[in-house]
């Protein structure tokens, strides 16, 4: 037996003002779950509100919050010093939500007279999306039910799985659109959080569009998007002169080259963002790394595949891989962490993908001066989860801001298409980024994603900058610095 | 006192598993029900928990008779005939309906649902969606009750049967505040489920207190065969918390082998020809018999090994149990697991007809809270299959009822509500008692019985049964009346066990030297009531 520190965040709607933390010391066993320290608390303090019961992992009674992060009571490992809480979803009492308004919104069978038992492709294909233990672990972190009546992430899940079963005759797409199917900017919270892993973002929701878009339900805006990418090859209309036009194919760094990248560029760094990428390309060359920018490169076909137009996808996906490995390149370098990730979850590529933060890090930078501001910094929905990217622009922006500050993470609403397709939501989302951003102390707000940087600048007081931006300005500094020395 | 509040309707259904869902839907195409639910509804219950799969004849290769035949032989034919009957003729068409309402079953090559070889079975005969049948099965069935007129009342247990002149007419029931109400009903339908939880080492869910037991008991109902509790070979060992977790029998239905701490594949000493596939009391006791003579792991255990499988195949069939394992650190494709005994399955309950009707007149009852199906020990895969013909059958015969006035007699509500204003002034924790009476029964009423530890864990158990309980809060209130069912499934059990002076199925006596087998054992069910209790023996 080991003793640990429990604290938990106690509530009586009826009685107390608001939540409040409680701390209780607890002896529990090797391998114990987060649970069996919630009953070593209960029977400390028998007033204590919890749920569980099949305490494996199959009924999704127990799902709670662990330092912030849901998880399945019954399977999480306790730890000393955690924090539990409930999912963020109205509290009932203590730990117990209301799960009822999300559980009643999932659509069920309307089953054919006699219809035959689906072929064994068809169940293979549904069975990934029957796994769910409507736990509403999902919905709790969705950002997309802040701000509108969307149904959730799992009711999404279960009119796919609907729409593949032969035997249901509902019109499972046209209710999925109502139910919201636009409202996603897949942001991939809900899955991360899945204690079964279902993919709904990419395995379901994307999916769901795909058959809209055939049933030619895409949104208007979503399809104007798709024409350009067609017949451009851009999502990003030319309104000015483009990143690729203003570069060479090949810009040697200053010194030694220490490494040799490809660059992808994408569209909105190539034409409405041209300055940040060429901030990033100085600071390469600072760093003794050579870039190498193939002009034949087009869209990375994100914006068809989050909003389900995929028809010529594979297009853009030859085009893209051939114009890097025609050049033996072994490692391409991404700025957009829409693209990055585009292009390591959708792609099957014969080259590593970098995204340009990773890039710094694995070679090192010189430092740069330390700016005299106060930065906070947003991570972008597909570095962060897409990528699994948190540490390295954060480590990077600590050497070139004097003071750093955390904000709670969120998506900033503009992703999946809501931008375009639903302006109103991201709109309210990216308010309320800008409102935290603005009460976080900041005077500077610091991303990796030209889509993040370009909504949240229109919600927010404060200026928006790339880290690229920021770091090629704290090496200008030096510089300065340096000058005025001599 | 405040005035009751009561709700009406044509059939009341208690418990929300598989057997509880199948009969609220059945007694819904009959009039009002109200499918009632000490959970959320759907997730409460052992059924979500079920892994390996379904037992039903499909394919021409099988046969009822063969299907009866395994289920009486591995019940060592205490079983109610008339019962496994309507199990195994049933099956098939309770198995097309959860198909016909969306159940995603895995399907075989030929576009049929797939089967697999379960214990004591002579024929692959268990449907399985992956190792979550069960809880693929209550999707399904959440599904259709979603689509359906049931009105569903969640977290709020039944406390008690209302009864007007002998006839069962609704329940009492305790919300998550502590407040009562009656649900007054044409007729009741008992879906409780099990009651291993009695044990300090079982599989089942928190739910499993054995409410429909103590209550249908308490209204004056028969039991039968309440010793007969199945003992699951392999529960987990590791970690303490978790222990007596379902090691799913399906993972010896792959090909999984038993090994001792010598090395040695014991099941050879016990049963050659069946070997790993032997019926579960069977495999139980070998691995107790091995550990007891000192073949056992050092924590107690012996070893359930599927490293000689291709790992594809163990990441395809049990996918559930890879992962659950790896969460403790086994990765099963490279490493044994270890696995000791765990209490699994009452078997015994309250007695039914094959329509579900129970000995009072107004009240049914199916899935695991009814016995006589499955007679001295469950075949793996028959639990399932059960819910769903049980289920319907009770369903139907209770929407069936005719209408009736009844009243609600207020006596019973008042010794109700004194029952509980008791527990505010009690002392004691409900959470200790439970905690004491598993650890008794476990010592006393497990694997192995004899007469004299039973008589000593009936004391005990006497004496946790009277204590008195103490409820914190209003909310409270129901783990107090859960505790006193625990209690009181716990008794039935010991006193039935002290009943069968024999060794048959699961109940194993190591005190009788006996000259029979069970084909020619001269003792039928134990019953008991609230009447009395004893055991059929032929000839008297
Ligand atoms: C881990 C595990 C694996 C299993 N695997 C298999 C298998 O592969 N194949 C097989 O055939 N069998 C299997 N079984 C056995 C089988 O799952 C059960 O016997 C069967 O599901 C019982 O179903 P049920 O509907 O009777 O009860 P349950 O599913 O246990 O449901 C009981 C319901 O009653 C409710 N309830 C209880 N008390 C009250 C009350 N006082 N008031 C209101 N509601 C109440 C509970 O909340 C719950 O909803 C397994 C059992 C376990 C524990
Ligand atoms: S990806 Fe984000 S927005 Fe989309 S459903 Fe999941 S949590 Fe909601
Ligand atoms: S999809 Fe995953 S997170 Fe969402 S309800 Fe289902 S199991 Fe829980």
């Amino acid at each position: 037996m080991t003793e640990i520190t429990v604290t938990v965040l106690r509530f009586n709607p009826e009685t107390d003002a608001g939540p409040h933390p409680e701390e209780y010391t607890v002896e529990v066993h090797d391998g114990a779950r987060v649970l069996h320290a919630l009953h070593a608390v209960h029977a400390q303090d028998e007033t204590l509100a919890y749920r569980y019961c099949c305490g494996s992992g199959q009924c999704g009674s127990c799902a709670v919050q662990v330092d912030g992060a849901p998880v399945l009571a019954c399977l999480a490992e306790a730890k000393d010093g955690m924090v539990v809480g409930p999912l963020a979803l109205p509290v009932v009492q203590d730990l117990e939500v209301d799960l009822s308004p999300y559980l009643e919104r999932l659509a069920y069978i309307d089953p054919a007279p006699c219809a035959a038992f689906p072929t064994k492709e068809e169940i293979e294909a549904i069975k990934p999306l029957r796994d769910c233990i409507e736990c509403m672990a999902c919905v709790s972190v969705c950002p997309a039910l802040l701000v509108t009546d969307f149904a959730g992430p799992t009711a999404m899940r279960q009119d796919l799985r609907l729409a593949l079963d032969p035997r249901d005759t509902g019109d499972r797409i046209n209710e999925a659109v109502k139910e919201g199917l636009f409202f996603c900017t897949s942001c991939q919270r809900c899955w991360k959080v899945c204690p079964k892993g279902i993919e709904i973002p990419g395995k379901a929701i994307e999916r769901l569009r795909e058959i809209a878009n055939r049933q030619g339900l895409s949104l208007p805006r979503h399809i104007d998007v798709a024409e350009l990418v067609r017949t451009t090859g851009r999502s990003v209309p030319r309104t000015k002169e483009t990143f690729l036009e203003e570069v060479p194919g090949v810009i040697e760094p200053e010194g030694e080259a220490r490494a040799t990248v490809g660059f992808f560029v994408g569209c909105m760094y190539n034409g409405r963002l041209p300055d940040a990428a060429l901030d990033m390309i100085e600071v390469m060359r600072r760093n003794g790394i050579r870039v190498v920018v193939p002009h034949e490169q087009v869209c990375c076909g994100s914006p068809l595949i989050r909003t389900g137009q995929t028809a010529f996808l594979d297009q853009l996906k030859r085009r893209n891989i051939e114009a890097f490995r025609s050049r033996g390149i072994d490692t391409v370098m991404t700025m957009c962490a829409g693209c990055g990730s585009t292009l390591k979850n959708d792609y099957d590529t014969p080259f590593t993908v970098m995204d340009a933060t990773e890039v710094l890090d694995r070679y090192g930078i010189e430092p740069p001066a330390k700016l005299r501001i106060a930065a906070t910094y947003h991570d972008p929905c597909h570095l962060l989860r897409g990528q699994g990217i948190s540490e390295e622009p954060r480590a990077l922006l600590r050497k070139v801001a004097e003071t750093f500050v955390e904000t709670p993470n969120r998506c900033c609403g503009s992703g999946g298409g809501v931008r375009s397709g639903v302006p109103e939501e991201a709109a309210a989302l990216g308010a309320m980024r800008g409102e935290a951003f603005e009460a976080s102390g900041a005077d500077v707000v610091v991303s990796c994603c030209p889509f993040c940087e370009f909504h949240i600048a229109e919600h927010t007081k404060l200026p928006v900058k790339d880290l690229m931006t920021l770091l090629r300005e704290g090496y200008e500094q030096k510089d300065r610095d340096g000058a005025g020395q001599q | 006192m405040r005035a009751l509040e009561v709700i009406d309707c044509h059939v009341l259904v208690i418990g929300s598993g598989g057997a509880g869902i199948r009969a609220a839907i059945e007694a819904d195409r009959y009039g009002e029900t109200v499918l009632l639910s000490k959970s959320i509804t759907g997730k409460g219950g052992c059924t979500t928990m079920a892994e390996g799969g379904y037992n039903a004849v499909l394919r021409d290769t099988d046969a009822c008779a063969l299907h009866t035949e395994d289920t009486m032989r591995g019940g060592a034919y205490l079983n109610d005939p008339a019962l496994v009957d309507a199990l195994v003729h049933d099956a098939p068409a309770r198995l097309s309906d959860l198909v016909s309402w969306g159940a995603v079953f895995d399907a075989s090559a030929d576009g049929e649902v797939a089967q697999r070889s379960f214990g004591g079975q002579c024929r692959p005969r268990t449907c399985y969606a992956g190792d979550r049948t069960g809880h693929e099965m209550i999707a399904t069935l959440m599904e259709r009750l979603r689509g359906s007129g049931v009105e569903r009342i969640e977290e709020t247990p039944a406390i008690e049967l209302l009864k007007d002149s002998g006839r069962v007419c609704g329940a009492l029931t305790l919300d998550r505040k502590g407040e009562v109400r009656a649900i007054r009903a044409d007729a009741v339908v008992l879906a409780t489920g099990g009651g291993a939880r009695v044990y300090d080492v079982s599989t089942n869910s928190g739910t499993g207190s054995g409410d429909g037991f103590a209550i249908g008991y308490r209204a004056g109902a028969e039991l039968i065969d309440m010793e007969m509790v199945q003992f699951h070979p392999t529960g987990a060992v590791y970690p303490y918390d978790a222990r007596g977790r379902l090691v799913t029998e399906a993972v010896r239905g792959e090909g999984g082998r038993l090994i001792n701490a010598a090395g040695e594949r014991f099941m050879n000493c016990y049963d050659p020809e069946r070997m790993e596939l032997s019926t579960r009391d069977v495999v139980a006791r070998a691995i107790a018999t091995e550990v007891l003579e000192g073949r056992g792991t050092k924590n107690g255990g012996v070893w359930l090994d599927v490293t000689h499988l291709p790992a594809r195949r163990i990441e395809e069939r049990l996918p559930v149990m890879l992962e659950q394992f790896l969460r403790f650190g086994v990765d099963i494709r490279t490493e044994p697991m270890e696995v000791a005994p765990t209490a699994h399955h009452i078997m015994g309950g309250l007695s039914i007809t094959p329509e579900g009707q129970t000995t009072l007149p107004g009240l049914f009852a199916c899935g695991e809270c009814s016995g006589g199906v499955h007679g001295a020990n469950r075949l793996g895969g028959n639990a399932l299959a059960d819910t769903q013909v049980f289920g319907k059958r009770a369903g139907e015969a209770a929407g069936r009822s005719p209408e009736r006035r009844a009243t609600i007699d207020r006596v019973q509500v008042e010794a109700q509500e004194e029952r509980l204003t008791a527990f505010f002034r009690g002392e004691v924790s409900p959470i200790s008692v439970q905690r004491q009476l598993q650890q008794a029964m476990w010592d006393g009423a497990g694997i192995r019985r004899n007469e004299s530890d039973l008589r000593t864990t009936l004391g005990t158990v006497g004496e946790l049964n009277g204590a008195g309980l103490n409820a914190a809060s209003g909310r409270n209130l129901t783990a107090c009346c859960a505790v006193q069912n625990l209690c009181t499934t716990a008794g039935l059990i010991v006193r039935s066990a002290l009943l069968r002076p024999e060794s048959r199925g699961a109940h194993y006596r190591t005190d009788i030297v006996q000259t029979w087998d069970a084909q020619t054992s001269p003792f039928g069910h134990t019953r008991i009531s609230l009447k009395g209790a004893g055991i059929e023996e032929a000839g008297r």
